[in-house]
């Protein structure tokens, strides 16, 4: 076990500076000049060479790009994540403030996610075609249509439009003002929740419907156990480990997800920030940004290969 | 599969188009649900093609005496601040779309599979390396990959579509490898090459052609992702730049109209997307469960 966790975290290891790599190579080399991305086309043009150069050197963009890559990791671990152009506030810090409201909008919507999309499984699964499970079915295949943010959209225009109601736009930590906080995660939750809950209803459906064809599910029944617990302790176990893979995948989707999603509830967390950098061009902060993100992607799958392993010995031992 | 053997042999060579004909109906007869949303895809694309004879207004034309309107009788999806039809925006919005959907899917897939074609083929060092780029590639969610390169590349039709295919190739890269490694064992494969055949021919002539049931599937089952990646990277602003409307940016400018953006400028883009995205999931679950009868019913 242990070897197998150790193993996972050399590989993790390996695959974050190969990520920081490719975040260095799509934010660095591949805008051609960084004073293009930085000042957009036309603003570029008007810079006297002058100026080119003051700003390629203040900003160290004359190194060798290899001496710009170290010199970038060498800030990251050292905590020293830059700052943005036009706010006072270090990048690190904004991070530490915000970081907190998108993590919690995320572990809710994983929570939410298996608490609709478990028990929609189970009944889609034990009563195949019938009109609960078509019900289930239609609606799975509605939500991985519909684009969260639009839902978003419209959760705020309708909960302003009957009820004049707005969430708070002033961020609040959760111990804080519990109240505020709640009301500023909770509508990001739900719809990041929802999307993930259809993924996790037509995988647990199916995977379900695999394993209760099963000889020792049948043995189960065989020997009168009660329907319900050859369900909750013998099939669904099983059913779960592949859903459980596939939580781990969704967290992408989550975390990618609160960009947009958290632009439109107006949610002050990091993926606001990531929505801010992006239409600011602030090409140094939102490199660092999408490195965070990847990074805690990165992470978060080896938490769950390392559960998963945990719950299914033919893995650990392979 | 029942075989009719009563029927006499066909004593002409059925034409090209009689088999993509006899295909299509036989589609329509074992996934009904699946057809009906291909036809409401063939549609949407036909409606995106003749955008200018359906659009009752030109998209960028603003009528200064008809601002922020509701839905009425003269425009039946209302206004926008400047006075554009939004229905005819909604209309022209499809072009975008739809050009970035099937330009990131083809140009994504087509570049995954050639790369997991060559990954599979000749394995090794190369094959080794490869899998490691790509396991970073799919170490970033989707969007955030798709902003950073968007935005390092500039808005645009072209760098987006880059963008969202960059994003899609390891999936191509991944399963085509997988397909490969399995055909590359088969005899024919093996007859092929005691015969003398080269690398290239093995590759492009024995061995592809097996490819594409998979790359079909992959295609069309990705044509829904990169239309929301789209929408939603003209959401946050870096898709293709207004003027020119897409459903992302149109609901984009929606939000930047006021604090309280006007229903009907949230409503109808997002019901598009929706749409259509529906259409060509569920068209692509159909051309799935058809190409490869083993996957039906899973997910």
């Amino acid at each position: 076990m242990y070897s197998y966790i150790a193993r996972r975290l050399a590989f993790g290891f390996l695959t974050v500076i190969g990520v920081s790599i490719m975040v260095f190579v799509v934010m660095r080399i591949l805008p051609g000049d960084p004073l293009v991305a930085i000042f957009g086309p036309e603003g570029f043009v008007k810079l006297t060479d002058q100026q080119r150069a003051n700003y390629m050197k203040e900003l160290g963009l004359s190194d060798p790009l290899w001496v710009q890559y170290l010199a970038w990791v060498k800030d990251i671990i050292r905590g020293d994540w830059g700052h943005s152009f036009f706010r006072s506030e270090s990048v690190a810090d904004m991070i530490l403030r915000r970081g907190p409201l998108t993590a919690e909008i995320a572990l809710i919507s994983v929570v939410l996610s298996w608490l609709v999309g478990i028990p929609v499984a189970i009944v889609s699964a034990l009563k195949p075609n019938t009109i609960a499970d078509s019900a289930a079915r239609f609606l799975s295949i509605l939500f991985l249509a519909v684009p969260g943010f639009w839902v978003g959209m419209l959760i705020v225009l309708a909960l302003l439009f009957w009820f004049g109601y707005r969430a708070p736009l002033a961020g609040a930590a959760l111990f804080a003002d519990p109240v505020a906080n709640l009301q500023l995660v909770i509508g990001p939750a739900i719809v990041l929740g929802l999307g993930q809950a259809a993924y996790i209803a037509r995988m647990g459906r199916s995977s379900l419907l695999e394993v209760i064809r099963e000889d020792y599910v049948r043995t189960a029944r065989a020997k009168g156990l009660n329907g319900r617990l050859v369900i909750s302790l013998h099939a669904l176990p099983n059913a779960l480990l592949p859903v459980i893979t596939l939580s781990g995948v969704l967290l992408g989707l989550v975390l990618a997800g609160s960009v947009p999603v958290e632009r439109a509830f107006g949610t002050p967390g990091l993926g606001f920030a990531m929505y801010t950098a992006v239409s600011e061009r602030d090409v140094f902060v939102m490199q660092n940004l999408v490195f965070l993100y990847a990074a805690v992607f990165v992470a978060l799958n080896i938490v769950v290969d390392v559960m998963i392993a945990v719950l299914d010995p033919r893995i650990r031992l392979s | 599969m029942t075989v009719a053997v009563s029927q006499p042999l066909p004593t002409t060579v059925p034409s090209r188009l009689n088999l993509v004909l006899r295909g299509v109906a036989r589609f329509f007869q074992r996934a009904p649900l699946s057809a009906f949303w291909g036809v409401v895809a063939a549609l949407i694309v036909a409606m995106s093609i003749a955008a200018p004879a359906v659009a009752p207004y030109p998209p960028l034309k603003s009528d200064f005496r008809s601002m922020q309107k509701p839905p009425d009788e003269k425009h039946w999806f209302g206004t926008d601040q400047i006075g554009r039809d939004t229905l005819s925006r909604v209309i022209y919005g499809s072009q975008a779309s739809l050009t970035v959907a099937f330009g990131a899917v083809l140009f994504g897939t087509t570049v995954g599979a050639l790369w997991g074609l060559a990954c599979g083929y000749f394995g090794g060092r190369f094959d080794m390396f490869s899998q490691r780029v790509i396991e970073f590639l799919q170490s970033f969610p989707d969007l955030i990959l798709a902003m950073a390169i968007a935005m390092a590349l500039g808005g645009g039709l072209g760098t987006v579509i880059v963008a969202i295919a960059i994003t899609r190739i390891p999936f191509g890269g991944r399963v085509i490898r997988a397909v490969v490694l399995s055909l590359k064992e088969m005899q024919y494969v093996e007859a092929a090459r005691g015969l003398g055949a080269s690398h290239k021919r093995l590759m492009f002539r024995h061995i592809l052609p097996q490819c594409i049931a998979p790359y079909m599937i992959l295609a069309t089952t990705h044509l829904g992702v990169a239309i929301v990646i789209e929408a939603s990277l003209g959401f946050l602003g870096v898709g293709i730049p207004p003027p020119n409307p897409t459903w992302g940016n149109m609901l984009s400018d929606a939000l930047n109209a006021g604090l309280v953006p006007p229903w009907w400028l949230v409503l109808f883009p997002g019901v598009a997307i929706t749409l259509t995205v529906l259409a060509f999931n569920l068209l692509g679950d159909g051309i799935r469960d058809m190409l490869d009868p083993r996957l039906r019913g899973s997910v």
